[in-house]
């Protein structure tokens, strides 16, 4: 007669599957890092900002582009005046029809589409909103309605491969999706914070 | 402008470690995170989104995962549990609802096995999904991870005691809802 721990054993699915898929390990790793950089909340900044950070971190890029590698070089040129805020999505081999870009600060190369998914005129509101460390920031966007459609069509079939996110042309980043990003999205980087408030005026007054 | 630079460059280092110190918390216990979610989940799909979950509240409260690799990993395993129980509240109904769809659709798709053998081993495996999340838990650590009652309880932060009475109802239950499979004089 069979104990209920035989049967157990001769039932459990680890005996017969493979393992998880790795593929799916990194996504879940990036996607764990970049929601832990983003969960401490400087006492510097209001509540306001929190709330918005945390609605914002929900539907946030998930990506992990921490520390130095996304801002140093490019940041220090940018200047008071407007900022042109554009969303594209990107691959990360060349095909035709894509143009190769650097990463800013990171030498690395993706390939973008030709088609703008939003741009200035798509957003509803910029702000900054705490980053991965002490006196860091990011920007929290959000989108109007329009813009969160284009970007739900656009991202929805674009799971898993690159989005690219440019500030005057330059890709400042350009994460892996893992969700479709719809009414809000972060940049994530160090700037500091008059750095952020720079490109958050520079987006609303374009 | 490199005046700059240097002023930047202690929160950044900070972030790394930081980084580094949550990179090694994933690493060494998803593997054991995931195989206890894949006997507490229907599928690996689900499992993997349990464990996702598990690590998205960890990432929301960092400071509240106790230092240690036994301590994260007791902290892990709860908030899993807790997480399962939630949805195992909700979907308990409709899920009962979908069973036989699901056993139909099961089998079709693997017919690599005999299929007598098949049929039973998913029918064993659904039993189990009349125990309670931490219940069922608890069954697995003991009946297939082979842990002993004592570092379930620590594991889990309840009285061995407790442990005891949640194996033997589950038992209990479990023997019920395969009494065809146990054979012979039950």
């Amino acid at each position: 007669m069979k104990e209920i721990r035989e049967l157990l054993q001769e039932a459990d699915p680890l005996r017969y599957e493979p393992t998880w898929p790795s593929s799916r390990q990194d996504l879940h790793r990036r996607a764990f890092l970049a929601a832990a950089s983003g969960s401490r909340a400087p006492a510097e900044v209001g509540s306001r900002s929190r709330m918005v950070f945390a609605t914002v971190a929900l539907t946030a890029i998930a990506a992990s582009f921490l520390g130095s590698r996304v801002w140093s070089v490019f940041v220090s040129d940018l200047q008071a005046a407007a900022v042109r805020f554009e969303v594209r999505l990107a691959e990360d081999r060349p095909a035709s029809g894509l143009r190769e870009a650097k990463v800013s600060g990171s030498g690395r190369a993706v390939y973008l589409h030709d088609e703008v998914i939003v741009s200035n005129s798509d957003i509803a509101v910029a702000r900054v909103v705490p980053g991965g460390g002490p006196s860091e920031y990011s920007i929290g966007i959000e989108f109007k309605a329009s813009g969160a459609e284009k970007m739900r069509a656009a991202t929805g079939n674009h799971i898993g491969k690159l989005v690219a996110i440019l500030l005057d042309g330059q890709v400042v980043m350009a994460p892996v999706l893992r969700t479709p990003i719809d009414v809000s999205a972060r940049i994530s980087g160090n700037f500091t914070r008059a750095q952020a408030e720079r490109i958050v005026n520079g987006i609303e007054t374009k | 402008m490199s005046g700059q630079h240097i002023a930047r460059a202690l929160p950044v280092v900070v972030a790394g470690n930081r980084a580094e110190r949550l990179t090694d918390l994933f690493d060494v216990h998803y593997a054991r995170l995931y195989r206890l979610a894949r006997r507490l989940a229907p599928s690996t799909d689900d499992a993997l989104d349990l464990v996702q979950e598990t690590f998205l509240r960890a990432a929301q409260f960092p400071k509240s995962i106790p230092l240690g690799a036994a301590n994260e990993e007791a902290w892990l395993v709860r908030v899993l549990i807790n997480i399962r129980r939630d949805q195992w509240r909700k979907r308990s109904v409709r899920d009962r609802h979908d069973k036989a769809i699901l056993r139909g659709s099961r089998l079709a798709s693997d017919g690599r096995d005999p299929e007598a053998v098949l049929i039973a081993r998913t029918a064993v495996w659904q039993a189990l999904d009349i125990l309670p999340p931490r219940r069922r838990a608890i069954v697995v650590m003991y009946e297939l991870e082979g842990l002993a009652i004592p570092a379930i309880a620590s594991l889990l932060g309840i009285s061995a005691i407790t442990v005891r009475w949640h194996l033997s109802t589950g038992r209990h239950k479990l023997t019920d809802a395969l009494k065809a499979y146990l054979g012979g004089s039950r």
